[in-house]
């Protein structure tokens, strides 16, 4: 449990932090929480040889309102976003996402930007950035880019940042007419990481038919995933109990199930329609 | 562990088959293959240096392959270990060819174990899934290449490509490559 020799540095601006990763290339990490990192490092799957810390670059930690536009920061904890009595009351999914992540200390420590620019398959934030149809901002050393959320996952620990960037903000529209939204997981035991996760977030016309639905899940294919065949039957449905049955029997729909030993890809494709039903459910009777 | 999928190659089986036991290909298209020397008929050791993301690992092993049925079939036995720990399994190719696409068809058995095992089994069926699929896709420019040609040089260019943009960053410091 005693990690390799590296070198650590800890920038105290943006700008500096993206010199040093350019500087380093492929030998550096950036730290942020350090809650996937460092159990990496320590265990000698990860040996990165210089590690940048981004914990002291300021203004880094935040959440806004920008217009009609969230803004969160990379390096927002978990719990920072659990206990924001703004996003529940404007993105309700933020904070419930985030109280189901990890432990108390993870959530303390650990970061959206982090988690995000981790992309573990079972990780819980890339369900929701999904189905909110976030964008992720991503600084390197030719200026800033914006990436959607459904461009950003790519594969199994891999996302579309490329070498020389850094997470920096997350931004998400607040959510408008009669919405509901909900995240439903089954955490595995001993991690905590999501086995199944699904993420919902739906709205409802005055008659209280769905007007449109966007799904995320994640934990059962190598990356998080948008459950188009879901969000396509749901779409213009009364959004009764049959209709979104008939909707969640699509949610592992043309997707590379991969199982392991506590679920096969036969119970993870189970548990997922089992609980996109049930986040539906749950976001339809939640509107207003 | 079982490992099994498909990947469709636009190449003549013949092509997909030579390329897919040539040693220099193989070293080419292998994510991470750092070295594959041959140590006997048919049988090779082999350093990757591989991994998904920030995880990441050296491995040396052997690779042997056997039940040899040019064009349509063989069998191959991998062991090796590493840092992260251990792996061991065997698992059968068999090629079809339909209207100039081979389907290459493989399923083994493999078995992990040590670190890698313990705190990553559940990443694992997907590690395994990327990496035949780049190893697939790799194939695939190799054997798309015409036979009387000389073989695809992205390897050599790549490395060469590396190195000299490599150097130019070192050099001046150039940011954007």
């Amino acid at each position: 449990m005693i990690p390799s020799q590296f070198d650590y540095v800890a920038p105290t601006t943006l700008s500096e932090a993206v010199a040093l990763l350019a500087q380093h290339a492929d030998e550096a990490k950036i730290l942020a929480g350090g809650h996937s990192l460092i159990p990496a490092m320590k265990l000698r799957l990860a040996m990165p040889q210089v590690l940048i810390d981004i914990g002291r670059i300021k203004d880094l930690a935040y959440i806004r309102e920008e217009g009609s536009q969230i803004r969160i920061g990379a390096m927002t904890t978990h719990y920072q976003i659990e206990s924001s009595d703004r996003l529940r009351e404007i993105c309700p999914l933020l904070p419930e996402t985030a109280a189901q992540i990890g432990d108390v200390q993870v959530r303390n420590k650990g970061t959206i930007g982090g988690s995000l620019a981790h992309a573990d398959p079972a990780a819980d934030w890339p369900a929701a950035i999904i189905a909110l149809g976030a964008e992720i901002v991503a600084v390197g050393a030719n200026g800033e880019r914006v990436i959607k959320a459904d461009d950003f996952f790519v594969d199994m620990l891999t996302t579309a940042l490329q070498p020389g960037e850094i997470l920096r903000e997350i931004r998400i529209a607040a959510a408008s007419g009669r919405f509901g939204q909900a995240y439903l997981k089954v955490p595995q035991p001993a991690s905590g990481f999501a086995v199944v996760g699904v993420a919902v977030s739906l709205t409802r016309s005055a008659a209280g038919g769905c007007e449109s639905a966007s799904i995320g899940v994640t934990g059962v294919a190598s990356k998080a995933y948008r459950a188009s065949g879901v969000e396509n039957a749901l779409a213009g449905s009364a959004l009764d109990e049959p209709a979104i049955a008939a909707a969640a029997a699509h949610a592992a729909d043309g997707v590379s199930i991969n199982g392991d030993l506590y679920a096969s890809d036969d119970y993870r494709r189970h548990l997922a329609q089992v609980y996109t039903r049930r986040a539906i459910e749950a976001a339809a009777a939640r509107v207003k | 562990m079982k490992i099994e999928g498909t990947h469709e190659v636009r190449a003549s089986r013949e092509r997909v088959y030579q390329a897919l036991i040539d040693p220099a290909v193989l070293q080419r298209c292998i994510p991470g293959c750092e070295k594959l020397e041959k140590t006997g008929d048919n049988s090779y050791s082999a350093t990757l240096r591989t991994g998904v993301g920030s995880i990441k690992g050296i491995f040396t092993g052997n690779v042997r392959l056997e039940d040899m049925t040019p064009p349509t079939h063989y069998r191959m036995a991998v062991d090796g270990k590493g840092q992260p720990g251990f792996l061991k399994g065997s698992g059968e190719l068999d090629l079809e060819e339909r209207d100039g696409v081979t389907l290459i068809r493989y399923s083994g058995e493999v078995q992990i174990g040590g670190t890698i095992a313990g705190v990553g089994q559940r990443m694992i069926q997907g590690a395994v899934k990327m990496t035949a699929s780049q190893f697939f896709t790799a194939i695939e420019a190799e054997a798309k290449t015409e036979a009387h040609k000389p073989p695809p040089t992205h390897g050599f260019f790549r490395t060469a490509l590396r190195w000299f943009s490599g150097w130019l960053r070192r050099t001046f410091r150039l940011t954007w490559l």
